[in-house]
């Protein structure tokens, strides 16, 4: 199917008359500048590195463009002039700098417009798990089991790396399967069954003592276990205690909860048969639930806790109650035509061709995210006759023709067609909604999106911007902070961070879902307040709670709950002081300078320098803090004038942050030795500790916008940022600027930008 | 929020749920009426299991040469088949090496493995490397078996952004490719490998029942194949590539489903209860993956495996044998004593599972012996010496008889720089395949059926 696409006047947006270089300029501050810090080796003679910058004139030396976006980033990150050079100064490197961008950016417009091109996406697994959640309300994550999707660029939504191995396909398969038999379970009636989480004592303990810094059980539940119901339906939940006291005289009062509502208080007390056994039936919605049972009060005896035996204890005398298990039966009086999904899908319900047709064209619809051709419901319904050929019911069928939708191409992929592969187009109205909505939503378009998009509507300046706003609003914006930030950030790799348990015994998987959880909030907050993504690098605000807060050392917060809270001190604020970036920039035993240093380069301010060369000998990991500062080691391998180059700003950012150990903790001392948390930066300022290293970040704010701007670009269109889109992310980042650093002003202008609208033929040449 | 990692056991006591209706991949899996086993057998087999990080040599590399040589410790585990496997030392795989392009030996290590060849190095779209030798063999071998080869693995990746110094994660989480740019990723959940041989067991599984399974499965691979077709034609070169991609994995699977209706009537038991999921415990998670895969080739489902236990560059714990460190992290010592013994207590684990995978090859009749005399089983690292990434002298061990071509319980050493690839031809050449040569190869390997 295609629908008219008109071609944007390109006239508009490209700008045919190139003006000459600004030739005063370059005199008066750019040739002075290489002349007396770069070409004592980077001349016609010499030609260190095959680099030269004698030039004639500006013409002569704008030439080569490569050559100036290098020179631009190793000015921007340091490393040239290299260390022991004379050091140019701010005064003198700024208007250089500013020279060569406004240069790099003159000459981009002056090339042809060219908005790229995005290659056909599969699905990745969250997009999978949330697009067959909003097309049919499917509580379960089938994408789970699929097999880890690569990633390119720090994305794994990358069209040009997603591939589909046979396996799976295997996987879409059975994932169809596991969505047509939710809908229409085979069979009478689903027989409840009894599913039963078996508690680990040791482990039970564990959880009431550990870390608890208010003498409460903490986190709350004695034991928990999250279960995925699989239907709407009624369920038993059980809580089963154990109760191996000597003197059973004492009631010992218990709380029942689920999802963290309380739905029972018992007791335990001694003398009827099946004491301790607690029963609640309620309705429950389909998919996963979280119950735990609870001591209404710390319990007694267990005043001399003590980690390091903890187990001994626990079975010498100390505790004699527990909870032994958890259990769900069920399901009770189930109808699967009350589900939601069943309602979804069965928009009729007669069993006729007609109503057939009707069901398989709205699903198909909202499936390819388009609307579908006659051909393709005939071929639908054809699987609907063949089954009831077979003997198989009307829903059978219906249920054969939603998997083959499922594995379809056109579902599994999301395809852009060009009218003429000899232009560059916009992209359609259709193909917009997918990409407005993959991008913020992680997922498949909603009603209101795809109905814009028939009525042709959705590329109106006004209702594309109404658009985004109300998806940025939407709860189902929250996959941007999962998919995005998660990214972005490198929040997903904390999951395998591994902190030596001897060295930070604290840690623990709580510890770590809390870390996990302070950054999204935070992210999540500047984006549903629209505040200024500035506060990323700062604020005096954190979301915190008890086990945090405990953690960073700050005092009266209580309870697993998250909160917003006003930092008292202003050495945390901003991600970068945030536990889960500090875990995950450093190794497992302990802080690195150089990691967390490449990781501000890296995703704050856009200049990673180039991977180390081979043979770099290693830390002597055996004498930090022992025989040596650490500091002092690093001086002593930066003392090589090729690691020099990068490592001197690498290694002073990271410095600032060495107050918080390898978990994010604060700390005075490492190892034997105060921490010496200052540092100088290549261009000459210094700085004191995270304070004031945030301070310096804060002022590099350009460079920290248009590096947001091309890391959300990325993620946004689903493949790496070229060259040809560095005026696009240079208008983003300006105008981000001009709308005091605002979220939602990134996003607009992420969409409004040509890369996002529109797309390149494949015959164009570049 | 964390309950899940508290979970001592989850039993389900009574009921199974609801039955699933007609799953897809129950349309090639087997009849399961009687327990009969099928009668095949004879054929060789290939399986390479894939440990990352390199080994501590002075504790694997035997003093002497020949037969009867002492076990050193790293390989002690497995003095019960002393005479069922060659140890092979000096190979070099120097494809590995930097050849100009900086770090990231532990990519290359994985990457070059088993194809021979010197990935490129990229972390993003344009990964490639060279096809690998065992899917040379599986495209051969494959065409009887309803799995062309599979690729198992004990740890689950999903790591984000480059894995080694700017190469792909590709390069260091796969070791087979299909081609040179399409690596096969390992499923690391034994009961998805469980379904995938034997079915989801969910269904009816009578005759008429399997048989309407197929032609639905059938009717509904046509449909998108034809619509896959069309889209195709609207498209550029690039977008086709991806289209192909799913081409190719949709034939895949109806081929297997036309290898199930062939042997209807070769009735398959798995003898063996489906497991539930991955467990948290390596050993125990090794051991059902060689136990899945022992059964997959007694029961001709296949006949070329390849397992990584680790990822390369993994920095997995093993807190079970008290080992708190990462690996990877660990790997580069530095001569630290203690890190260095740490690492062997390592290659030992990994070991004594191998020692268990053996054990069960061995015990498995196969036509006229067992499996492990038709096998053979590679296990190796793409590096030696972790600390220093060494390429060279590689740990290299060869079980199984492959049908009495081999003559094991020797060691044999090969001058320096002996390609490896020689023993990947030579390995493919058992298979049917004579391919002129693999990566750097120049020759086949010699002294494998005596001296």
């Amino acid at each position: 199917m295609r629908l008219p696409t008109p071609i944007l006047p390109l006239a508009a947006v490209v700008v045919l008359v190139c003006p000459a270089a600004s030739t005063p300029e370059y005199d008066q501050a750019v040739r002075p500048f290489l002349e007396k810090h770069c070409a004592a080796c980077h001349n016609n003679r010499a030609k260190t590195g095959d680099v030269s910058f004698e030039f004639e004139s500006a013409e002569a030396a704008l030439s080569d463009p490569l050559l100036w976006e290098e020179a631009l980033l190793k000015l921007r990150s340091g490393q040239m002039p290299p260390p022991g050079a004379k050091r140019p100064t701010e005064a003198e490197t700024q208007p250089v700098v500013r020279w060569i961008e406004r240069e790099l950016d003159r000459m981009a417009a002056h090339v042809k417009l060219d908005p790229g091109r995005v290659t056909v996406r599969r699905l990745n697994r969250a997009e999978y798990n949330h697009t067959v959640r909003d097309l049919l309300a499917i509580p379960f994550r089938p994408g789970d089991d699929f097999p880890a999707d690569d990633s390119g660029y720090g994305f794994d939504n990358i069209g040009d790396v997603l591939s589909l191995p046979p396996l799976l396909m295997e996987n879409y398969l059975r994932a169809a399967d596991r969505i047509a038999a939710y809908i229409v379970p085979s069979g009478k009636a689903r027989t409840p069954t009894l599913e039963r989480y078996i508690c680990d004592v040791r482990e039970q303990a564990r959880r009431i003592h550990n870390d608890d810094p208010e003498g409460y059980p903490y986190p709350p539940g004695a034991f928990e276990a999250t279960h995925f119901f699989p239907v709407d339906a009624e369920y038993e939940l059980v809580l089963r205690m154990k109760d191996r006291r000597k003197d059973k005289t004492e009631i010992v009062p218990i709380e029942f909860y689920f999802d963290g509502e309380k739905v029972g208080d018992f007791q335990v007390q001694d003398g009827e048969y099946q004491q301790g056994v607690f029963t609640v039936r309620r309705f429950v919605t389909a998919g996963r639930h979280t119950l735990y049972g609870d001591f209404a009060k710390p319990y007694t005896n267990i005043e001399d806790w003590d980690e390091q035996s903890y187990g001994k204890a626990l079975f010498k005398q100390e505790r004699r109650i527990f909870v032994d298990a958890l259990e769900v039966q069920g399901p009770f009086n189930y109808d699967h035509r009350q589900s939601t999904a069943y309602r979804k899908l069965f928009v009729c319900q007669e069993r006729t061709e007609d109503c057939a047709q009707r069901i398989l064209h709205a699903l198909a619809r909202r499936a390819y995210r388009r609307p579908p051709a006659q051909r393709e419901i005939d071929q639908l319904t054809g699987l609907v006759a063949l089954a009831r050929k077979h003997g198989d019911s009307f829903e059978t069928g219906i249920q054969l023709a939603l998997k083959a939708v499922l594995v379809s191409p056109n579902f599994l992929y999301r395809i852009e067609r060009d009218p003429d592969p000899a232009k560059i187009h916009a992209v359609s109205n259709l193909d917009l909604a997918s990409r407005l909505s993959y991008f913020l939503w992680s997922s498949t378009p909603d009603e209101e999106l795809l109905a814009l998009a028939e009525q042709s509507r959705l590329r109106e300046p006004a209702v594309l911007e109404a658009q985004v706003r109300r998806m940025l609003k939407d709860p189902k914006s929250e996959a941007l902070v999962k998919n995005f930030a998660g990214q972005w950030l490198q929040l997903r790799n904390l999951d395998k961070a591994s902190p030596d348990p001897d060295l930070f015994p604290k840690f623990n998987d709580y510890l770590r879902q809390a870390m996990i959880r302070e950054t999204e909030l935070y992210f999540e907050h500047v984006m549903r307040n629209d505040r200024s993504i500035l506060e990323f690098v700062d604020s005096s605000y954190t979301f915190l709670n008890a086990r945090l807060a405990h953690h960073y050392g700050i005092e009266g917060v209580s309870g697993r709950d998250f909160r917003k809270v006003e930092l008292p001190v202003s050495n945390r604020g901003g991600v970068l002081t945030q536990a889960s970036v500090l875990t995950v920039s450093s190794y497992p035993t302990r802080t690195s300078p150089v990691l967390r240093g490449l990781w501000v380069l890296e995703n704050f301010l856009g200049a990673p320098p180039p991977p180390p060369p081979a043979g770099v000998p290693q830390l002597d990991e055996q004498k930090i803090g022992l025989d040596l500062p650490l500091r002092k080691q690093l001086e002593q391998h930066r003392a090589d004038p090729g690691c020099a180059v990068c490592h001197t700003r690498m290694d002073a950012i990271g410095f600032g942050l060495e107050n918080f150990d390898a978990v994010g903790a604060w700390r005075t001392h490492d190892g034997n030795f105060p921490v010496d948390a200052a540092g100088t930066l290549p261009g000459g300022s210094s700085f004191e500790g995270p304070d004031g290293l945030k301070k310096i970040l804060a002022q590099d704010r350009d460079a920290f916008a248009r590096t947001l701007a091309e890391k959300m670009m990325t993620f946004a269109l689903g493949r790496g940022v070229e060259r040809s889109d560095r005026p696009a992310i240079q208008r983003i980042a300006r105008n981000v600027a001009a709308s005091e650093y605002r979220f939602s002003s990134l996003i607009l202008e992420i969409v409004k930008s040509a890369p996002f609208r529109m797309r390149r033929g494949e015959g164009v040449r570049q | 929020m964390i309950a899940k990692k508290h979970l001592s056991r989850r039993t389900i006591l009574r009921g199974a749920g609801a039955t699933l209706a007609l799953p897809f991949l129950d349309a090639m899996a087997p009849a399961f009426a009687s327990p009969t086993r099928i009668k095949a057998g004879g054929q060789t087999r290939l399986a390479v299991v894939y440990v990352p990080n390199g080994i501590i040599m002075k504790d694997w590399t035997p003093e002497t040469e020949g037969a009867g040589y002492e076990l050193p410790r790293i390989l002690e585990p497995l003095s019960a088949f002393q005479k069922d496997f060659l140890l092979l030392s000096g190979l070099t795989q120097n494809n590995g090496r930097a050849l100009l392009d900086g770090p990231g030996d532990h990519a290359r290590a994985a990457a070059s493995y088993l194809t021979g060849v010197h990935p490129k190095k990229t972390a993003g779209a344009d990964i490639r490397v060279g096809i690998s030798f065992d899917q040379i063999a599986a495209q051969h071998a494959g065409k009887a078996t309803r799995f062309a080869s599979l690729e198992l693995g004990c740890e689950k990746t999903g790591i984000v952004g480059n894995c080694d110094s700017g190469y792909s994660c590709a390069y260091s989480n796969n070791l087979a490719w299909r081609s040179e740019t399409a690596p096969l990723p390992p499923e690391v959940n034994p009961r998805l490998v469980f379904e995938r041989l034997f079915g989801s067991l969910d269904g009816p599984t009578d005759p008429a029942s399997l048989n309407k399974r197929r032609i639905y499965t059938r009717s509904v691979l046509d449909i998108v194949q034809e619509d896959t077709r069309r889209l195709r034609g609207d498209l550029g070169p690039t977008d086709r590539r991806k289209l192909d991609e799913y081409l190719f994995a949709v034939r895949e699977i109806e081929k297997r489903i036309a290898d199930s209706e062939k042997r209807a009537d070769a009735e398959i038991t798995p003898d063996f209860e489906k497991p539930a999921g991955a467990p948290v415990e390596f050993a125990e998670h090794a051991r059902l993956m060689f136990d899945l895969t022992a059964i997959a080739f007694q029961a001709d489902l296949t006949r070329v495996v390849t397992i990584m236990l680790a990822r390369e560059g993994s920095n997995r714990t093993y807190r079970e044998i008290g080992i708190s460190e990462a690996h990877h992290g660990m790997s580069h010592h530095k001569g630290d004593t203690e890190k260095i013994e740490k690492l062997a207590q390592i290659n030992r684990h990994h070991v004594e599972q191998f020692a268990y995978f053996l054990g069960k090859l061995k015990a498995a009749p196969d036509g006229d012996g067992t499996l492990l005399d038709h096998s053979m089983v590679l296990y190796g690292s793409g590096l030696s010496d972790g600390n220093r990434h060494d390429h060279h002298d590689l740990p290299t061990l060869l079980a199984g008889r492959a049908g009495g071509a081999f003559k094991p319980g020797r060691h044999i050493r090969y001058s320096l720089e002996t390609p490896a690839t020689n023993l990947s031809l030579t390995l493919l050449g058992r298979m049917g395949v004579q391919p002129e040569s693999i990566g750097d190869s120049t020759g086949r390997l010699e002294h494998l059926t005596d001296l």
